[in-house]
């Protein structure tokens, strides 16, 4: 699941990125990169972090 | 000597001469009488008055008590003995002045923000347990050279190569290098390419001295971060190693794509939001890539034993050392007016004076952050704690930093306010509900408030900031949300959607190849001991008796 949340967390900055070339409109770019933002959080404390938490020293 | 101030006079007078034809030809068709011949008497007077005050060495015989004699027209450096004084030597002096003015500035700003590593010291090794003060000091004092050797090697060069010409340091016209793509019908700069060891291409400077020093002690603060909230479990060698590739790539990285000339700098110019991507001095760039990257250790560390229950429940693990908190608080606000105020790399032209507002906006966050952080904890717990103050004092410290350059006395106080607040609200949500272990609250402190800071800006700027004219390279002053501009507040949006989704990636996957090559946690004994024997072979206080660890609940 590490990667996968690590995956998403990218994910989310692609989104934001590739906001820069779908639209011209400052509209449309916010509406983007708070997507980007808001897959990003998904990605470390949906993912990241229930994966973590599996980790802890005294759970292997 | 006589012939030298004659010759200085008649280049005045020259000078003097030339400014009245500038100033006659517009002004001699609207309205004859208005062009005043003014500044050609003046020139005369000047002249008269200058041969008659000229100080002779000999006038200092008896000193100087009121300082009137020293600092005069003889104390201008004349390039050739034999012509003695011109013209040239004069303009090249002011010009010298200016440069040496903000250079004194900005290196003594860098020596205050040298200074803050010590501040970081105390505040966690105040917030370990005694056992591991030895350890946490350690890892504060060797961050400093560490990072400095990863950023001298390739950190500098990656983060400054292509920054272009800083004008405020006499203009580095040899950082020219920036490593670019094409995307969008755009140029995207990633990283610069100039500057390795601080001799390559012609970057052995003295303006880039001062910039690498600048910047260099900003990198420092960054990899200062991660030691607080990886304190009590973090393997001494996995300690330097990680820091060493934050020092030399993942601030690096970022800081060019925000202050190097990157994408980021030139989303305003090449896609016309705002002025792109605007952070003074480093909510973002510094203290949110620290808190970022400090997340992705903790993650990788795992909460310190005992830190929770089976079931999850947190424990508390008071410092040892509460008197060492507050004081390195103290430290670091002081430290802060090297931070914040220095960021602007002048005090003499291109909107250098501006400093003493910023420097007011930094003491007004600190204290309204302060007073968030006491009011929320006094409320929600019936106390003041001490360190959630100190955390939030430095809460309103960290999400001024960014706006400090851009917004007005009022914004800075509110924005300090919800920083101390939003500090008490983060470190609760980090523990209880992300269960990720962070000793001295550095996540919520410079994560989570750098966040808030670069947001801050793209509300607040009120544009009457004035910075030479325009701010990476977009003509105008910065300007936020609230005042019009809602291209800056995406461009700052952007700037956390690439710290979020981007730094926090590349410092996971590091740390990730940091643990799979080193193993980034010490030993359950060794940790069970405290780290200072088993890292470092010394106790902080040997001649203490400390108490011995409680039984770890189930």
């Amino acid at each position: 699941m590490t990667f996968v949340g690590l995956a998403v967390t990218f994910l989310g900055f692609v989104i934001a990125f590739a906001s820069l070339g779908i639209t011209d409109s400052t509209g449309g770019r916010m509406g983007l990169v708070l997507a980007g933002i808001v897959v990003s959080l998904i990605g470390i404390m949906g993912v990241l972090t229930p994966a973590y938490q599996k980790t802890w020293i005294w759970k292997k | 000597m006589t012939k030298k101030i004659v010759l200085v006079l008649a280049m005045v007078a020259c000078l003097a001469r030339a400014a009245t034809v500038l100033a006659q030809a517009p002004a001699a068709q609207p309205e004859p009488a208005a062009a005043a011949p003014a500044p050609a008497a003046a020139a005369v007077a000047l002249t008269d008055a200058d041969l008659k005050a000229a100080v002779k060495p000999t006038d200092r015989a008896n000193g100087d008590p009121d300082g009137s004699l020293t600092g005069t027209a003889n104390d201008i450096a004349i390039a050739d003995a034999k012509v003695g004084l011109t013209l040239s030597d004069v303009l090249n002096q002011i010009g010298a002045n200016r440069i040496g003015v903000n250079f004194a500035w900005t290196l003594l700003c860098g020596f205050l923000i040298m200074f803050m590593q010590a501040g970081f010291a105390v505040v966690e090794a105040g917030l370990c347990r005694a056992k591991n003060a030895n350890h946490t000091m350690m890892m504060n004092f060797m961050v400093y050279g560490v990072g400095m050797l990863a950023y001298f090697l390739i950190g500098f060069p990656l983060q400054m190569g292509g920054a272009g010409a800083i004008a405020n340091l006499g203009s580095t016209p040899v950082l020219n290098s920036e490593f670019v793509i094409h995307l969008f019908g755009k140029d995207i700069g990633l990283f610069g390419n100039t500057g390795y060891l601080l001799m390559h291409h012609g970057t052995y400077d003295v303006a880039i001295m001062v910039v690498f020093l600048f910047q260099m002690v900003f990198m420092d603060t960054t990899t200062t971060i991660v030691t607080g909230t990886c304190c009590e479990r973090w393997k001494y060698s996995a300690f330097m190693v990680s820091t060493m590739f934050l020092g030399a790539f993942t601030y690096p990285i970022f800081a060019n794509w925000a202050w190097g000339g990157g994408w980021l700098a030139m989303l305003g110019a090449n896609f016309g939001l705002g002025h792109g991507y605007a952070d003074f001095a480093g909510s973002g760039v510094v203290h949110s890539v620290g808190g970022i990257t400090a997340l992705a250790c903790a993650l990788i560390l795992g909460p310190r034993l005992g830190k929770y229950t089976r079931d999850g429940k947190p424990n508390a693990i008071p410092g040892h050392d509460i008197m060492w908190v507050l004081c390195g608080c103290f430290i670091l606000a002081f430290g802060w007016f090297g931070f914040n105020p220095g960021s602007t790399l002048a005090m003499s032209g291109n909107g250098g004076l501006r400093a003493a507002s910023v420097a007011v906006n930094t003491m007004l966050a600190g204290m309204t952050g302060s007073f968030g952080g006491i009011l929320y904890m006094w409320i929600r717990y019936g106390k003041p704690d001490a360190s959630m103050s100190g955390n939030a004092f430095l809460a309103g410290l960290v999400a001024i930093t960014a706006p400090s350059g851009f917004v007005n006395p009022i914004a800075s106080a509110v924005i300090g306010l919800i920083a101390g607040v939003l500090v008490c609200l983060s470190c609760e949500f980090v523990e209880r509900v992300l269960k990720v272990d962070d000793p001295v609250g550095a996540i919520s402190v410079h994560g989570t408030n750098g966040i808030w800071g670069v947001l801050a800006t793209g509300l607040f700027a009120d544009g009457k900031s004035n910075y030479g004219g325009s701010w990476n390279g977009v003509a105008g002053n910065v300007t936020g949300l609230f005042y019009g501009d809602a291209g800056q507040f995406v461009a700052q949006l952007m700037g956390v959607a690439t710290l979020l989704g981007f730094v926090f990636v590349l410092s996971y996957v590091i740390n990730l190849f940091v643990d799979w090559f080193v193993g980034q946690r010490v030993s359950a004994k060794s940790e069970l001991a405290g780290l200072d024997l088993p890292e470092m072979g010394a106790v902080a206080y040997p001649d203490f008796v400390l108490k011995p660890e409680a039984a770890m609940t189930s």
